[in-house]
């Protein structure tokens, strides 16, 4: 691929998920970036922001809960923690705090991500650090057995979380049969039966150079820092390596409803469609969407729920893009007696949503069009805020950058925010048609328990 | 509980006379730009209002907030959730015309309660930020406080009050600082209570913004790509004047050990929250570097003290420090989530390890390593725009000025160990410590 021009679009639409929503999308046309490929099949972007003396670095991998099984699931969560965090890891703890360093990683379905941010005069060592993480797992049984409680403990902490727990559950009744159905956070008794074994297999395949990007954001000189990088990464040898496809995750043939109880006293209710992938030609029309209907100071679902019910006090949508599919999750807190009635009526507007005005030229009254409000305006504007502030944190710039460089697929035209200026109200409607219209959502309620099990 | 100082004048005055009283000569060789590019300067609306304010170029978005002194601090007993939903309702915009124009925009108005400011916050394209804040200062100057609205907003803070108590840790945050500071000030519960949102009306919530809201307790902070002449007149513009009155000085709301310091909140979960809760010495910079240091040496991540809880003694996913700076002085809270079965061995774990650090003190190697992780974590902390905005805010209203943090970062390079040692023992006396408990009946074992 030509460099000139993946440099130019790369920057907006690498952003399109940096925050896991597709929504908060950036940015520069042209900006001081530089992407590089070195023999091994490495990606690698440099981006300079020299606000302040941080160097923000992110490596990501292309392996997620998409590639496990049924047998496997939770194994790259597990390989997360043993990179990172293991007792016996090459780079402990005390060490990286004495070069002033924050790291962390994440897993998600498509990709394992991990970041380190330390002071730019750190650099060759945030680079050599991650080389040792990520690359140059040696494990033992016993380090493997001590991390399976702590990730026990994990699980039992998101369980206990009501937002993140409706928000998994969700996303696994989205994709069922599809590797997109598997939790992210995996299955107990398959981290309680992971060998080093099995996490070395898992590493050796997917933890190599041609299956990883990387961005370097941050306050240092490009060239200087391409040197750093090529010295570190250039000497691991290239595989051959090149991800599998798998199928795309198709509709859902029934919605669901599913109620659970906890000792909880507000009432917490997600909602998720099937939404577009990552390289689908509709990401933009559901961005924008996304936003009109549900971010923002008063978006359309929004507003009509709470003229529904006073208890309904936060309505937020969002829109994860994957790879080979998507999700446009809807998130309320509201009074639980409230909550049943409430996913009716969210489902029910959202059915709706593919035959409503968003922009002033869907009026051919010009009193009316005078009259009506832009929500198409409201959501582009707010695109382009989210796109602008995600330039404000370096982590979030290299995340961004690095989510791009593994998840697309496609050479659009244009720049990411040139493409969302081009989406009108007639893409707005065919995204909601297809992809609300249809009776196929999937909602989980977390409420109180009853009086009588306290 | 000690009620000090009840000194007239705005609050923001009386801590910046606390805390020049407080303060050594500041510390030499600081970096007047500070730690960002850009340093952050002060200067005085025509209106009378103070204003600071920093440029930063990184993305064409402005941040404005209009602190107001005040915020927890001045609830009185009772009124739980006052200044949350004073501060909501300045957020009212009668005219849905403006509104649709800052929807239009993409143009965020929200607010902030703290426990010594409250803080509304007005976040746009810079482009739009001239029509922003003539939206903001008519609904700011002039609010719309009808019984109608006050429900409104007595119903989103019982909503945003339940989401609090359904999470354990900022439950166990709550708890404390209603142990140490009782049920008016700071003791209070952010978003109310359901008899305390039921007490409040009309008439309370428009006496609470007449008193606060007034020119010498308040001060704008700007975090914006647009120069600073640009911004000052955008804010003249909008803001031609502002109300007058010296806003009646809070007293200082000082700790008191309850005379029973273990807090149970029993909830039927899969895992317990096990914290204990410090107050820390009244503010000044010295202190603050030392509490920062303090924090971020317990609870920052791998390499920290609470970390081989988790790593070695595998009790828990999560464990954290976490510190809060008020005018009176500071509360640090080191925590875990564990499993229901083990909330017993982990009480004991989390005193063991405190109980080290404060007789064992620690080597050069790990202070200076805590300093490096201290410095790094609040630039990163402190990137983005708002996030700097809140940083700024909160030192405004401990009385700080715009120079802190470079004093801070400083006074963090320049405290010695032996300094920050003698800070610990004081800081993390086992007998002055709340124990919290979060979680299914007895899982903490017993608390005395």
């Amino acid at each position: 691929m030509d460099k000139r021009r993946w440099i130019r679009w790369v920057g907006p639409a690498a952003l399109a998920a940096g925050l896991g929503l597709a929504a908060a999308s950036a940015a520069r046309a042209e900006g001081p970036g530089r992407f590089l490929k070195l023999d091994n099949g490495l990606r690698v972007f440099f981006y300079e922001k020299r606000d302040i003396p941080l160097v923000h670095v992110v490596a990501g991998f292309d392996v997620g809960s998409k590639d496990e099984t049924d047998g496997t699931n939770g194994l790259v969560h597990f390989l997360e923690h043993a990179l990172l965090f293991r007792s016996g890891s090459a780079r402990t703890g005390a060490e990286m705090r004495r070069h002033g360093a924050y790291f962390n990683g994440h897993t998600g379905q498509d990709l394992s991500m991990f970041e380190i941010s330390l002071p730019s005069s750190e650099a060759a060592f945030a680079l050599e650090a991650l080389k040792d993480l990520l690359f140059g797992l040696e494990l033992r049984q016993e380090e493997i057995d001590r991390e399976k409680e702590i990730i026990r403990e994990e699980l039992n902490q998101m369980e206990d979380d009501p937002e993140r727990r409706s928000v998994d559950l969700v996303l696994q009744a989205l994709f069922p049969g599809h590797p997109y159905g598997r939790s992210v956070y995996g299955r107990a008794e398959v981290v309680a039966a992971a060998t080093a074994e099995d996490l070395r297999l898992f590493h050796r395949k997917f933890f190599v150079a041609d299956n990883c990007a990387m961005a370097v954001v941050g306050d240092f000189e490009t060239a200087g820092m391409e040197r750093l990088v090529r010295d570190v990464f250039g000497p691991l040898a290239g595989t051959g390596y090149s991800p599998p496809r798998l199928p795309p995750a198709g509709p859902l043939k029934k919605g669901s409803s599913a109620q659970l109880e906890r000792d909880v006293i507000g009432g917490y209710l997600t909602i998720g469609f099937a939404a577009p992938d990552y390289n689908s030609t509709d990401l933009c029309a559901m961005n924008v969407l996304v936003e009109a209907l549900g971010r923002g100071i008063n978006p359309l679902l929004g507003g009509y729920l709470r003229g529904q019910r006073d208890s309904v006090q936060y309505v937020t949508m969002s829109y994860l893009a994957f790879r080979y599919g998507g999700a446009a999750l809807v998130s309320i807190k509201a009074d639980p007696r409230d909550l049943p009635f409430v996913e009716r009526a969210a489902q029910a507007f959202l059915k709706r949503a593919g035959s409503l005005s968003y922009s002033k030229k869907d009026f051919a009254d010009p009193e009316a069009e005078m009259a009506a409000f832009d929500y198409l305006e409201m959501a582009r504007n707010q695109i382009r805020f989210a796109a602008a502030r995600v330039d404000e944190s370096g982590l979030q710039l290299a995340g961004g950058l690095v989510r791009h460089m593994l998840l697309n697929t496609r050479d659009s035209p244009g720049t990411y925010l040139e493409r969302i200026g081009r989406v009108d109200s007639t893409d707005l409607r065919r995204a909601a048609g297809r992809y609300f219209g249809r009776s196929d959502a999937v909602a989980v309620s977390i409420v109180p328990l009853p009086e009588v099990k306290k | 509980m000690s009620r000090a100082s009840k000194g007239r004048g705005s609050i923001f005055r009386a801590a910046a006379w606390l805390l020049a009283a407080c303060l050594s000569p500041g510390p030499a060789g600081a970096d007047a730009s500070g730690p960002w590019r850009n340093a952050p300067e002060t200067f005085e609306l025509a209106n009378g209002v103070r204003c600071i304010y920093q440029q930063d170029a990184a993305s064409p978005t402005t941040a404005v907030g209009l602190v107001i002194g005040g915020g927890r601090a001045a609830v009185p007993a009772g009124l739980d959730g006052l200044a949350a939903v004073s501060t909501r309702l300045l957020l009212e915009i009668p005219d849905e015309r403006k509104v649709q124009d800052l929807m239009a925009q993409a143009t965020r108005l929200s607010f902030l309660c703290l426990e010594d400011c409250s803080v509304v916050l007005v976040e746009c394209l810079t482009e739009n930020l001239e029509a922003a804040l003539k939206v903001a200062a008519k609904i700011i100057l002039d609010p719309l406080v009808s019984g109608l609205r006050v429900d409104r907003a007595r119903e989103l803070m019982l909503a945003n009050g339940r989401a609090e108590e359904d999470d354990a840790v900022k439950a166990g945050r709550q708890a404390a600082f209603r142990a140490f500071f009782g049920p008016g000030g700071y003791g209070t519960s952010l978003y109310g209570t359901k008899s305390s949102l039921e007490s409040l009306d009309r008439k309370t919530v428009l006496s609470f913004i007449h008193r606060y809201l007034v020119r010498s307790n308040v001060f704008f902070c700007v975090q914006s790509d647009l120069g600073r002449d640009a911004v000052r007149g955008r804010l003249e513009s909008a803001f031609k004047s502002f109300p007058g009155g010296d806003a009646a000085g809070l007293p200082l709301q000082d700790p008191a050990l309850p005379p029973d310091r273990g807090i149970v909140l029993e909830r039927d979960a899969k895992q317990t929250y096990i914290g204990r809760a410090f107050a820390l010495p009244r503010t000044c910079l010295g202190d603050m570097a030392k509490g920062i240091l303090l924090e971020t040496l317990l609870g920052q991540g791998p390499g920290s003290r609470l970390w081989p809880l988790r790593s070695e003694e595998r009790l828990a996913y999560g464990v954290d420090a976490e510190l809060t700076w008020m005018r009176s002085g500071g509360v640090l809270i080191a925590r875990l989530e564990t499993g229901r079965d083990k909330g017993a061995r982990a009480a004991e774990a989390l005193d063991r390890t405190l109980a080290g650090l404060r007789e064992a003190g620690l080597a050069d190697e790990e202070f200076e390593a805590a300093k490096a992780v201290t410095r790094v974590c609040f630039l990163r902390d402190t990137e983005a725009k708002t996030p700097r905005l809140r940083r700024l805010a909160l030192f405004g209203a401990l009385g700080l000025g715009p120079e802190a943090a470079a004093d801070l970062l400083e006074a963090v390079r320049t405290t010695t160990r032996e300094e920050f040692q003698a800070f610990v023992r004081q800081a993390l006396d086992p007998a002055k410590a709340l124990r919290i408990s979060v979680g299914p009946a007895r899982a903490a074992g017993p608390q005395e």
